[in-house]
């Protein structure tokens, strides 16, 4: 039987871990409303980026250059895939879920035959792949802490990329990341960032009215446009998909925390109770005791 | 309609957002001038200045912008900047100094700095309108 003070530390020591969660979880609060605010300003951004670009996308002819992160490299033999988690850990299945869902792709494009290298971004997954598959690695990219640092860090991965690219490095690139869909959950989405995938919303495009959006006076020219907003096009996706995996992995430890908190909770309660009865039992054998030395005597 | 609806966008968040009297961005091929009404322009912008000017066409705020897209349509003028900052709170000595430490360098990165930092100081010292 575990003596009253070994029950009282553990209570204690569950007691200051409560804190800690709990805290954890009041911190994570207050950043996931500030990365959520991040995110939200960065949209409209990126949707009128999006329209502008659907409304062009039909101008360009397969062509060289620039023009490739649209049309692809007529390959499709060598991918790249950029596995988006945090830096930090305690955030509940946030991480591991990721890493999962890329090995899990990445296993599958080579069961097809397919040349697959990656680019981590955060250090959970950096480290992950760094254990399995640490060949395939291109690069890596951690402490990008884009709610501070901003659109910079976006840029970050945006450059190499197109640099590897034009290069001829690879053919496809696929971005593997949390997609914020509530404070409580987020859902692990593939996203294929280059070639530019723009089928799904020029159909929506075409159906509203594609009379009105011809009139436009294009300066200089569509093509010259489009050479422009094709490689800014990637570093917004890269952000908006930075940021919501940022405001993702706040609402997931918050989760986490929340639900750490209320373990420790009710393992105290459980302790409590055991504390109590132990007491009890010390008293009633010590009132056993004196009242047996009694009658003896 | 006197007035056109103007949204000064950059990646990080909505900067303007107001009806205004007139425009003036940097257009690739020249600067534009928007008033309300304007035919529909798509354009990619050189590093300059957007000038926003009120009804009565007085100054209402003028920025720099490094680069970007602008929309417009007889109602509506949006610019898409890659980073904006409001033209008063740029320091000339400050930016030289940025000049000399990126002169020092001799990287893709430091030249496109420094192009941009050497329009901030010409947006600083222009005057036209």
């Amino acid at each position: 039987m575990p003596s009253l003070k070994d029950i009282k530390n553990q209570i204690n020591s569950v007691g200051s871990t409560k804190k800690i969660t709990s805290a954890m979880k009041m911190v994570a609060a207050s950043k996931l409303r500030r990365s959520q605010e991040k995110a939200e300003a960065a949209r409209p951004y990126s949707s009128r980026l999006e329209e502008m670009l659907v409304s062009l996308a039909s101008s360009a002819a397969s062509g060289e250059g620039i023009i490739k992160l649209l049309t692809g490299t007529g390959n499709d033999k060598n991918y790249v895939v950029i596995p988006v988690s945090a830096d930090r850990g305690l955030c509940g299945g946030f991480n591991s879920s990721i890493n999962r869902e890329t090995f899990k792709l990445v296993k599958s494009l080579e069961d097809e035959g397919k040349k697959v290298q990656l680019m981590p971004v955060g250090k959970k997954s950096r480290d992950f792949f760094n254990r399995v598959m640490k060949d395939q690695i291109l690069e890596s990219f951690v402490d990008l802490n884009v709610s501070q640092a901003g659109y910079d860090s976006a840029l970050q991965v945006s450059n190499k990329l197109q640099e590897l690219y034009f290069e001829e490095k690879f053919d496809k690139c696929i971005l593997v990341y949390n997609k914020f869909k509530s404070v409580i959950s987020q859902e692990v989405t593939q996203q294929q960032l280059i070639p530019l995938d723009v089928s799904n919303s020029s159909k929506e495009e075409n159906s509203e009215d594609s009379a009105a959006k011809a009139i436009y006076d294009y300066e200089p020219d569509e093509e010259t446009i489009l050479k422009d907003l094709l490689p800014k096009n990637v570093s917004i996706q890269i952000f908006k998909v930075l940021l919501e995996s940022d405001a993702g992995e706040h609402g997931a430890r918050m989760a986490a925390m929340d639900n750490a908190t209320r373990n420790a909770g009710e393992m105290i309660d459980s302790l409590t109770l055991k504390y109590n009865r132990t007491r009890q039992a010390f008293i009633t054998k010590e009132l056993i005791e004196i009242i047996s030395g009694a009658e003896s005597v | 309609m006197t007035t056109i609806s103007f949204d000064l966008v950059s990646p990080e968040n909505l900067i303007f957002n107001d009806d205004v009297g007139m425009i003036i961005v940097p257009g690739k091929d020249g600067d534009l001038g928007v008033l309300p009404g304007h035919s529909k322009v798509m354009s990619s912008l050189r590093p300059g200045r957007v000038m926003v000017y009120g009804e009565d066409k007085n100054l209402l705020k003028a920025f720099f912008v490094s680069g970007g897209f602008v929309e417009v349509n007889p109602e509506k003028c949006i610019v898409l900047a890659e980073s904006v900052d409001e033209i008063n709170t740029l320091e000339k000595s400050t930016i030289e100094k940025e000049i000399q430490e990126l002169e020092s360098k001799d990287t893709d990165e430091s030249k496109d700095k420094l192009f941009i930092a050497q329009k901030k100081i010409e947006a600083l010292n222009s005057s036209f309108y």
